[in-house]
């Protein structure tokens, strides 16, 4: 986790309304650092889930009990554009005695913000990390990436194990969750599941994850591949995208 | 040139400037000092070879380069995995690869055939068979039929059926079906399989005719 180790910290999970985040940095103070709670950051596990959950939602709950008393708030996104895990994280957090903000991003707030970064050219962890980056600070970027046509295409949240990204060409097009959330959208499940006909397209969610019944859908639609992974990515999904990604 | 295929359990090796094709158990493979291929593919040969190749782009491109075809699905069953590819217009339209279960492998085979001293070349197939969801409790379920009555044999072609059944599912229940692997030697596993589509074994070379190109 990228702070330091005595600081107060806000966390967050999913795509806060901007409103809501906005109004806990007021509360808590606009100089305390931002954490993203969904991100995997060494955390040890807090032992508080069952073991086939979501590994997002495990990282949630492990990094805010790590954190403990350096937490001010966690701002937790628990509505249509999260999941029910992300409402029930949210409940235990309070359990455990945190000081949780509830937030749902309502329909009335989508905003229609360019997909810059999903249709740019250039490696694709790196531009997910700046489209993540909008959920704070949703600043137009200085260094916009050329437009490019799609070669491939990834489909799907970020993945708990970013390594699966480093296979995918600089010419890979981003859908799904990533994609809503650069055009302020997420929970808008048209956007989500609008994948370009033709494009080769990776659908990748996190084990034990409801994302998963669209993956399968659109992958037997739009002849992709559907890939799945719980903790950290081995040699045969990595095996089976590289292969995917050299065949088609 | 010394290419090779180097499976968990069985090892492929093939000197294209002669022809000549070994066929050894990984476990003594591994054991040879200084062996060294030019191109290698399978869980065994990392760090074997000059250059290492995907063992799925391996398969595709050897069943490309034997099934004139148009449209067609491989499956290769190895030892401790199954790789699956489907084309059309001879593009991958559908590949998947299962590395985690024993439920349709080789090695989960050969201990029960092993076990009971089952010799597959004689094993005639049977029609019933034993939902395999997972190697370990299918194995169980043979001990199960042992114990009331079931002859071995039967036992065990039974839950090559039900492994059958799974490999069939996951290739996508295909009119037909091209087949890699060592299974191509096992005439129970063909028979089985031949009760739910035509099935065509292509032996257990066609990774290494995939590393040819």
């Amino acid at each position: 986790m990228q702070t330091n180790s005595s600081h107060t910290v806000i966390g967050y999970y999913g795509f806060p309304a901007r409103k809501v985040l906005r109004a806990a940095r007021e509360r808590f103070g606009t100089d305390l650092p931002l954490v993203d709670l969904d991100v995997a950051a060494g955390a040890p596990d807090a032992g508080l889930l069952p073991p086939a959950t979501c590994r997002i939602i495990a990282n949630i709950v492990d990094n805010a009990v790590h954190l403990g008393s350096r937490l001010a708030a966690v701002v937790a996104a628990v509505g249509e554009d999260k999941c029910d895990r992300g409402r029930h994280a949210a409940w235990i957090l309070r359990e455990l005695g945190m000081n949780v903000i509830e937030t749902r991003f309502a329909e009335e707030d989508f905003e229609d913000r360019p997909l810059i970064f999903s249709t740019g050219r250039g490696p694709l962890a790196a531009r997910i990390d700046r489209i993540m980056a909008t959920v704070v600070d949703p600043a137009p970027p200085d260094d916009p990436p050329e437009p490019c046509r799609p070669t491939h295409g990834f489909w799907g949240v970020p993945p708990n194990d970013v390594r699966i990204l480093d296979l995918f060409p600089p010419t890979t097009h981003l859908y799904g969750w990533v994609r809503c959330v650069e055009a302020g959208r997420p929970s808008d499940l048209d956007l989500e599941c609008s994948v370009d006909d033709g494009v080769p397209t990776v659908f990748f969610h996190q084990s034990f994850c409801a994302k998963q019944d669209l993956a399968h859908r659109l992958a037997e639609k739009h002849r992709g591949i559907a890939v799945d992974c719980h903790g950290e990515i081995n040699d045969s999904i990595m095996a089976k995208v590289e292969a995917f990604i050299r065949l088609s | 040139m010394l290419i090779a295929d180097c499976g968990s359990t069985w090892s492929k090796i093939l000197d294209t400037g002669t022809g000549e094709l070994e066929i050894v158990q990984t476990r003594e493979m591994i054991r040879r000092e200084g062996v060294f291929f030019e191109v290698a593919t399978g869980h065994s040969a990392k760090n074997r070879c000059h250059v290492y190749r995907n063992e799925l782009i391996a398969l595709a491109e050897g069943s490309l380069a034997l099934i004139p075809d148009d449209d067609f699905s491989i499956v290769d069953v190895g030892g401790r995995d199954v790789k699956f590819v489907r084309f059309a217009g001879r593009r991958v339209v559908k590949l998947d690869w299962n590395l985690a279960c024993g439920s349709s492998t080789g090695a989960t085979i050969e201990l029960l055939g092993s076990y009971y001293d089952v010799e597959f070349d004689r094993l005639p197939s049977t029609d019933r068979w034993i939902n395999v969801t997972c190697g370990v409790f299918g194995m169980e379920k043979v001990l199960e039929h042992v114990s009331t009555g079931t002859p071995p044999e039967e036992a065990v072609a039974m839950f090559l059926h039900g492994m059958v059944r799974n490999v069939f599912d996951f290739s996508g229940r295909p009119g037909r079906l091209y087949l890699s692997g060592g299974f191509c030697e096992n005439d129970c596993f063909l028979q089985t399989m031949g009760k739910y589509c035509t099935v065509t074994p292509l032996g257990r070379t066609v990774p290494l005719e995939g590393l040819k190109r």
